[in-house]
């Protein structure tokens, strides 16, 4: 079996995917778990263009690594992560069952995946250069989801007013 | 014709199946996060994961019936991403002001 420069470039970015959600989930420090989900969003935007979605990709690196990682980084710079007693739950047989359980889904997910027979991806036809699917993905937005897209931006205000409504409980930042 | 066409060759050994397996293990493994971390924040953490391995599978479903919606659906999901993790941040601070600590047991106690 020959692997192609696509091949290598997807089992390292999979490989790094992985890798670095495992460090999200094990590590103690909150800040370490910050990165690796850094690099977890950098990975998967890698893999977006892999799959010839541009502009996807971009947005998953502004909006995800650029946008959502910071807030989530300063949030924890906010608090004092030190006092961290523990980074787990405790309970060993429930944790056994937790671990099952998700176990289970991984096998429900994946099986259906390679049930799915051997399924491989046609060349793309047509114009594929980056402007034209690009192109293209505003016209669904615009055209076909105009409706969703317009609500998202009103679920977006409704949320930003509800954020500041609720970090604004017990008087604001600076009651104590 | 486009000289800047990307052409992915069909030898390669990697297809759908790689993709969406790959969905599979990223949110098994927030799935895990979720269920066994107990601050707050990694939790959220854990739930961008699963948000993330969901939109891996749209993507690569998306390029598999070369149907533009997938990555359309993309979009929505991220939003719903970014509100979530807003509002999930603006809930820890709370709880964090409240009990200097943040614990996902003390969820319960926050009330009015």
């Amino acid at each position: 079996m020959s692997l192609s420069l696509n091949d290598i470039l997807f089992y390292f970015l999979a490989g790094v995917a992985v890798l670095s959600a495992l460090g999200v989930i094990l590590q103690s420090n909150p800040i370490y778990c910050a990165l690796s989900l850094a690099l977890t969003m950098v990975s998967v935007a890698g893999l977006f263009a892999s799959l010839s979605a541009w502009f996807v990709a971009g947005v998953q690196l502004i909006v995800y690594a650029g946008a959502v990682l910071v807030l989530f980084v300063m949030v924890l710079m906010l608090f004092d992560t030190k006092t961290e007693k523990r980074a787990f739950s405790k309970g060993i047989v429930s944790g056994f069952f937790k671990i099952v359980s998700a176990a289970m889904i991984f096998a429900i997910a994946g099986g259906a995946a390679s049930m799915s027979g051997d399924a491989r991806f046609s060349k793309l036809t047509g114009v594929v250069s980056a402007t034209q699917s690009t192109k293209d993905l505003a016209d669904l937005l615009f055209k076909k989801y105009l409706f969703s897209f317009e609500a998202m931006g009103a679920l977006l205000l409704f949320i930003a007013i509800g954020a500041v409504a609720l970090s604004r409980i017990q008087g604001g930042t600076h009651a104590d | 014709m486009p000289t800047s066409a990307v052409v992915v060759d069909s030898i390669s050994s990697v297809g759908l199946n790689h993709y969406l397996i790959l969905s599979a293990i990223l949110f098994s493994l927030g799935v895990v996060g979720v269920l066994m971390r107990r601050n707050i924040i990694v939790i959220l953490m854990s739930i961008e994961l699963m948000l993330n391995a969901v939109n891996i599978a749209f993507v690569a479903f998306s390029r598999y019936l070369q149907n533009m919606d997938g990555q359309a659906m993309v979009f929505f999901v991220m939003t719903i991403a970014a509100a979530e993790a807003a509002v999930g941040l603006a809930l820890a601070t709370t709880i964090f002001k409240k009990f200097r600590e943040v614990n996902i047991r003390y969820f319960e106690h926050l009330k009015g």
